[in-house]
């Protein structure tokens, strides 16, 4: 009898056990993350694979959700979610600038600046990840703009990485005698025309000519917009960018640097992973700064650059804070960033995977001042007219400057009058 | 007694019945009441709802974020002011109007010779213009661009190997007077395989007897055509030109996918617009004005084609 209440007081015990315990155990945070790519075997998102993989290992309490949507998939979806306030990730990639800023007016982020303030990082991908004085995430890659130059191309013509916006156009000259495209552009996609136009601009205007535009000081058809306008106008007609540069996509600008039948490639530092796999190029590429301007008011050290990949957090997570900035952290933390095959790392103490990469983070060392992506930094009611506008520059009888005052146009209807 | 029996059941039963009638006709009105509510219920929530908030939509100005400011008829203003709206407008219209011209002769041609001619392998020829209709848009984009392509296209690779520089020289997509046709090439090739079938289908129906007599009456083959099959699938000509005239007018997949609608704006359409303006450049309200007039369109050419049809007895 004694030996019976004994099994059923065991019974009862361990029962009673297991109702306490089990829920608590298994009552895990869930955390729904929204990223552009897949976890999987790609160089190309070996990092985002490491992050997903090294934080559910590192945090076994938490239940990650990591959600690949694609492009332009990734900010679809956000878009329309943040639009109808349901459904929202509790964090999303994101590239900052005035999209995320748009999602901090509509009051759809969680302010984490107390939290991320003192995370190591450069003050750029901060800077991109911080609106109105909040921060919303952190950015371990950023990248920026500059020249991928054919070195073996370079070298067999006898030929200098150019200084001078002049020595540019002279070597431009020379490797179009030689048959050769002296800069691959990918115009048909619109966006990859902004990367020289953003440079170009600059070294006309110096740094304030888009900050001026931008906060309505100065107009977008006013001198530096045009005259590096009509200087890309001028380069397409010369046949700089090939005879078709309309109908090339950025995958075809890869592929004529990639196959050596382009010198140069005005674009973002994501590239450098495909440069320099041997499996993709057998070309000898490296990374330059773009040239100076003699007599213009841009400066070698005024860089332009973008985040490259990003995290923001959704007031959906406002009751999952700690697990938020688990994440943030752990995106930040060296370990997941060294898995990153090309892009600049913000985080410090991670090295530079390849030379290309490493040239690339010296150009970013060299910058004073660092120019957000136009197409980043303005709201996205004018941004995608911007796309189009550039593509007049292609265009040999296109009037560039009205083109230019129409744009300015839509941007006074957009944001206002100049001031 | 048996006969005042007989006068006074049909009067008790005429009663009887009725009241069975109407409740029997209740019975019905409920039963097809319960039958038709869900589907009443999916029309008004899924389109009729829609339609009249994409209308009051196209009167706001709105990002989707916070208070949204009416602003009367200035949306649809400002977008006939727009350049890439004019074209675009033009672009569907006369994408319209071509595939009306180009695509339904050429359609009617190959589907009329595959029945008149008919052999061993008419069946395969069928399959082989229909593959074209049943691929994913995806993929006649991605074939498209392969062929267009400027430096690695099929076209271009193969014109400089014969060493035909015209040929090597021309920009398929990325002249604006010429990425219009080339579109409008990959989309005849694209679509027309769906209208070959429906007509070869319709022209298989008409009876052999008289194509005999027609033949008898020294009738040859372009007569035939001329005067017996075209007259006899009227119909479903018209019924194929309403659907290309509707689908021009919403085309979106393929110059989004080969060209973006550029170069600048030589190969937007209305959908293409209403997309970016909605998901690009934040203009909800600016995107519904394009999606009414989108629909408006289509509705007009709808009724103008179905009472074309009216008048012409078709549809008695």
């Amino acid at each position: 009898m004694l030996r019976k209440r004994i099994w059923v007081t065991l019974f009862l015990l361990v029962a009673l056990l297991t109702w306490v315990l089990v829920p608590v155990s298994a009552k895990k945070v869930k955390l729904t993350v929204w990223g552009r790519d897949l976890p999987d075997d790609d160089p190309a998102h070996a990092y985002i694979k490491a992050l997903v993989e090294g934080f559910k290992a590192k945090n076994p309490d938490i239940e990650l959700e990591y959600v690949a949507l694609g492009d332009p998939g990734l900010m679809d979806k956000t878009k329309v979610v943040m639009a109808s306030n349901t459904g929202l990730p509790d964090i999303f990639q994101s590239w900052g600038g005035s999209v995320m800023g748009g999602y901090a007016d509509a009051g759809r982020l969680l302010d984490l600046t107390k939290e991320l303030k003192d995370i190591p990082g450069s003050a750029a991908a901060r800077q991109a990840m911080t609106w109105k004085g909040k921060i919303y995430g952190v950015a371990p890659f950023f990248a920026i703009a500059g020249i991928f130059a054919n070195e073996d191309l370079f070298k067999a013509h006898g030929l200098e990485i150019p200084k001078t916006v002049a020595e540019l156009e002279k070597v431009c000259d020379t490797f179009l005698a030689k048959g050769i495209q002296p800069i691959a552009v990918g115009a048909r996609d619109k966006w990859p025309v902004l990367a020289l136009y953003m440079y170009l601009t600059n070294r006309y205007g110096g740094y304030e000519a888009f900050g001026n535009a931008q906060a309505r000081k100065a107009r977008f058809d006013s001198e530096p917009f045009v005259k590096a306008a009509l200087k890309y106008q001028e380069w397409a007609k010369k046949g700089y960018f090939g005879e078709k540069p309309l109908s090339e996509a950025y995958g075809d600008a890869q592929q004529l640097m990639a196959t050596g039948k382009a010198a140069m490639h005005i674009t973002g530092s994501w590239m450098c992973a495909q440069y320099s796999d041997p499996g993709f190029t057998d070309q000898t590429i490296g990374f330059y700064a773009f040239p100076i301007l003699e007599g213009g008011k841009g400066k070698a050290t005024d860089i332009m650059g973008m985040t490259d990949i990003g995290f923001a957090a959704t007031r959906a997570a406002r009751k999952k804070k700690d697990a938020v900035v688990r994440f943030m952290k752990y995106a930040m933390d060296p370990e997941p960033c060294s898995a990153e095959p090309g892009r600049i790392c913000s985080v410090p103490g991670v090295k530079s995977p390849s030379r290309l990469n490493a040239m690339a983070s010296a150009v970013f060392a060299t910058a004073e001042t660092v120019q957000f992506w136009w197409d980043q930094d303005l709201p996205p009611m004018v941004t995608s007219p911007l796309n189009d506008t550039m593509q007049n520059f292609f265009l040999p009888d296109a009037d560039v400057k009205k083109a230019l005052t129409q744009y300015e146009q839509l941007v006074e209807d957009n944001i206002g009058p100049v001031k | 007694m048996g006969k005042a029996a007989a006068v006074k059941t049909p009067q008790l039963s005429m009663g009887k019945r009725k009241a069975e009638k109407k409740k029997r006709d209740w019975h019905s009105i409920t039963f097809q009441a319960l039958f038709l509510l869900p589907a009443l219920a999916f029309l008004i929530i899924f389109m009729y709802y829609p339609i009249i908030e994409t209308f009051r939509t196209s009167l706001y100005q709105t990002t989707g974020f916070g208070p949204a400011r009416f602003i009367g008829f200035q949306n649809y203003a400002r977008l006939f002011a727009s350049e890439e709206f004019r074209t675009g407008f033009v672009n569907v219209l006369a994408w319209a109007f071509w595939s009306v011209v180009i695509q339904i002769p050429l359609a009617f041609y190959i589907a009329f010779t595959l029945v008149v001619y008919k052999t061993r392998i008419t069946g395969f020829l069928r399959a082989v213009y229909y593959l074209a209709s049943v691929m994913p848009s995806a993929i006649t984009a991605m074939l498209g661009r392969f062929i267009f392509a400027p430096t690695f296209g099929v076209i271009s690779s193969l014109a400089n190997r014969l060493e035909w520089k015209w040929l090597a020289s021309i920009d398929f997509l990325g002249n604006p007077n010429i990425a219009f046709w080339s579109l409008f090439a990959m989309a005849t090739w694209a679509y027309t395989g769906f209208s070959i079938v429906y007509f070869m289908a319709n022209i298989e129906q008409i009876p052999m007897e008289i194509r005999e007599s027609a033949q008898l009456d020294g009738a040859n083959l372009w007569q035939y055509a001329r005067y017996i099959a075209i007259p006899m699938v009227a119909y479903p000509i018209r019924i194929i030109a309403i659907i290309s005239t509707v689908g021009s007018l919403k085309l979106f997949d393929l110059p989004w996918l080969i060209t973006g609608g550029g170069p600048v704006y030589a190969t937007t359409t209305l959908a293409i617009i209403l997309y970016k303006q909605g998901f690009v450049n934040w203009q909800y309200g600016r995107a519904a004005a394009v999606g009414v007039i989108i629909f408006l369109l289509s509705l007009i050419f709808t009724i103008a084609q179905f009472s074309f049809q009216r008048k012409s007895g078709e549809l008695d």
